[in-house]
């Protein structure tokens, strides 16, 4: 016979078990921002993408970490882009930099002519459009119209390619949370800096490779902040092999609507020369917003 | 007493079991504190009897030189804080950096493959300071870095040329003048002897114009304070200004290296203006070299250059 004593321990051991599992079944589905947790997940999403590797070139002791190598890259694709809500066949280049954050889109619409042509270029604060690739970094050498309204929604771009997503992951420590959702890993963080005040949610497929992000801002009227982007079929696409994956699919919808859907038909990963120096007339324009408001 | 000590038991396994997934998974810090961060300047600065700090020595211990062992993480701009993080010296923006998995070589060039190449080429374009070329030749830039195999001067046994050679492994000093040597390199860095005789007895520099242009230019050296300055025009067009990049230059090239001895270290900087082809000047990354305190330290004699065809032996991903 146990005593009322022993009884009363295990229905409290039960109690403590029982409240523990709840916990940490509640945790998984909310997410957690368990250090060691966020840590190895982000450490498979950046190591399915490529992204990090030994840096000890030409160093041997002690040995280093593991790190990032994503600084610039070219994703060039053909398919449907959206203008407007207009389907249109187009070549699609993305050109993108994360030191400092820069990124020139680059659209042509098949069949030729100047409306089907557009480059959207942000770099940081300052965006604009460019009538030719650097335009406006010397006289006489094209037009570089300024386009400061859409900087975040540009720089946003930047920050959902899976690249993005795990180093503003990484950035944002311990508020990154880790979270399983329909037996899949999804990352939930904040932005800061410029994009102070969006949540990016990330789903990792069972190879950790990020296949959906979406984004959502605080302030629910700024639908261009409101990014999906669907990312599949990831290999090394590089003339030049790099290890760096990057998908072979991307559908991109803002606000709902579809903004793209392009096959990857070739990739730069290899940090290629890539610049977004800022034309002076953008950067005037900028000051002169700023001393205005 | 039994199902309350199974509770225990089980609950202890929950809160274990994921930091022995981790152990497996090689997350541990490791150790040591790994950094590739310049080395820390010891011991005082000598000086000549006109009071300059005296750069003679032989500048080949631990550092950065074209034919020591470059550091080439630092050379391309980053340094490694820690096991978590490192950073782009040029603008100081975090870079993420994951503790070493213990018993791996991926990814290192020590593993002589093919994955080592290929992280190895990233690795020496991570760093965020590019010069900033005129649009125009944004392409060009690009097709000479694709394919450097064949297009990189060095690789065809070429003198790498000012400022590729950056920080000389022997300098000597005198009053008016200083003696650089650049060892060349064979193997993979086929780069051939250099040295300079560069004046400093206050004479100016040729007019371009009068200059037939060369591998290091006309150079002339002054004083800034405790920083000895090296201005030099006078360039061909047949080298490259950094050590990776297809960083092409034209014949109005023109460097200003500054030279800063503390202790056993000298820091070396250069500034590149070339208005023919870059929007602006611009400004390496400091590499520092240490001094060899081997009073008997000499230069090794240099290897043969020998000419390849690297277009026929390796693939776009090696260099």
């Amino acid at each position: 016979m146990m005593s009322t004593k022993i009884r009363t321990l295990h229905i409290a051991a039960i109690a403590v078990a029982s409240m523990f599992l709840c916990w940490s079944v509640a945790a998984r589905a909310q997410g957690t921002s368990d250090p060691t947790n966020q840590l190895r997940v982000l450490r498979a999403a950046a190591s399915a993408l490529g992204m990090i590797r030994m840096s000890d070139i030409g160093v041997t002791n002690p040995p280093l970490p593991l790190v990032d190598v994503v600084t610039t890259m070219e994703i060039s694709g053909s398919g449907v882009v959206y203008n407007n809500g207009q389907p249109m066949n187009a070549t699609y280049t993305a050109a993108f930099a994360y030191i400092p954050p820069a990124m020139r889109v680059e659209i042509k619409g098949q069949g030729g002519g100047n409306a089907a042509h557009t480059i959207q270029t942000v770099r940081e604060e300052y965006a604009w459009n460019e009538s030719e690739r650097g335009a406006g970094l010397v006289p006489g050498k094209g037009i570089a119209t300024p386009a400061m309204a859409s900087a975040k929604s540009r720089l946003l771009q930047l920050w959902i390619l899976p690249y993005g997503v795990v180093k503003a992951a990484i950035a944002a420590g311990d508020k990154t949370t880790i979270s399983t959702a329909q037996g899949s890993t999804v990352i939930t963080f904040p932005l800061s800096g410029a994009l102070a005040g969006i949540t990016v949610t990330a789903t990792l497929d069972a190879n950790n490779f990020i296949t959906k992000v979406a984004t959502k801002p605080d302030n629910a009227a700024a639908t261009d902040l409101v990014y999906e982007a669907e990312y599949s079929d990831y290999k090394d696409h590089g003339e030049i092999l790099t290890d760096v994956k990057s998908p072979g699919r991307i559908v991109q919808k803002l606000a709902g609507k579809p903004l793209l859907d392009v096959k990857t038909t070739k990739v730069d990963a290899n940090n290629p020369y890539l610049v977004f120096p800022v034309p002076p007339n953008v950067k005037a324009a900028r000051a002169q917003a700023g001393s205005s408001r | 007493m039994r199902l309350f000590r199974s509770c225990c038991i089980a609950a202890a396994a929950v809160l274990w079991v994921p930091s022995a997934v981790l152990v497996a998974q090689d997350v541990q810090p490791a150790p040591q504190h790994p950094t590739n961060g310049p080395p820390k300047p010891t011991g005082t600065t000598p000086r000549t009897p006109d009071g300059h700090p005296d750069l003679t020595g032989v500048w080949n211990g631990r550092g950065d030189s074209l034919t020591g062992v470059p550091n080439q993480l630092r050379n391309s701009g980053v340094i490694v804080d820690d096991e978590y993080s490192a950073h782009d010296i040029a603008t100081g923006t975090k870079i993420a950096a994951f503790p070493r998995p213990t018993g791996r070589t991926y990814g290192t060039v020590a593993t002589g493959g093919a994955e080592g190449e290929r992280a190895a080429t990233l690795l020496r374009r991570v760093g965020s300071n590019r010069p900033i070329y005129k649009p125009e030749y944004w392409d060009e830039v690009r097709r000479l870095d694709d394919n450097a195999n064949e297009e990189d001067p060095s690789n065809r046994c070429m003198p790498a040329g000012v400022p590729r050679a950056s920080i000389p492994q022997h300098i000597t000093q005198t009053p008016n003048y200083f003696i650089f040597i650049y060892p060349g390199q064979g193997g993979l860095i086929a780069t051939q002897t250099m040295y300079r005789m560069i004046p400093a007895d206050g004479r100016k520099h040729t007019p371009l114009q009068d200059l037939d242009g060369s591998y290091n230019g006309e150079a002339i050296a002054h004083w800034e304070g405790d920083t000895l300055v090296v201005d030099t025009w006078g360039f061909n067009t047949n080298t490259w200004f950094d050590q990776v990049g297809g960083y092409f230059h034209s014949e109005n090239m023109h460097t200003i290296e500054r030279f800063h001895r503390d202790g056993n270290t000298l820091t070396w900087t250069v500034t590149v203006e070339d208005p023919d082809v870059l929007l602006q000047p611009w400004t390496s990354t400091p590499r520092v070299a240490v001094l060899n305190r081997d009073p008997r330290a000499m230069l090794p004699e240099s290897l043969p250059c020998y000419e390849r065809d690297l277009g026929m032996t390796v693939t776009k991903e090696h260099h």
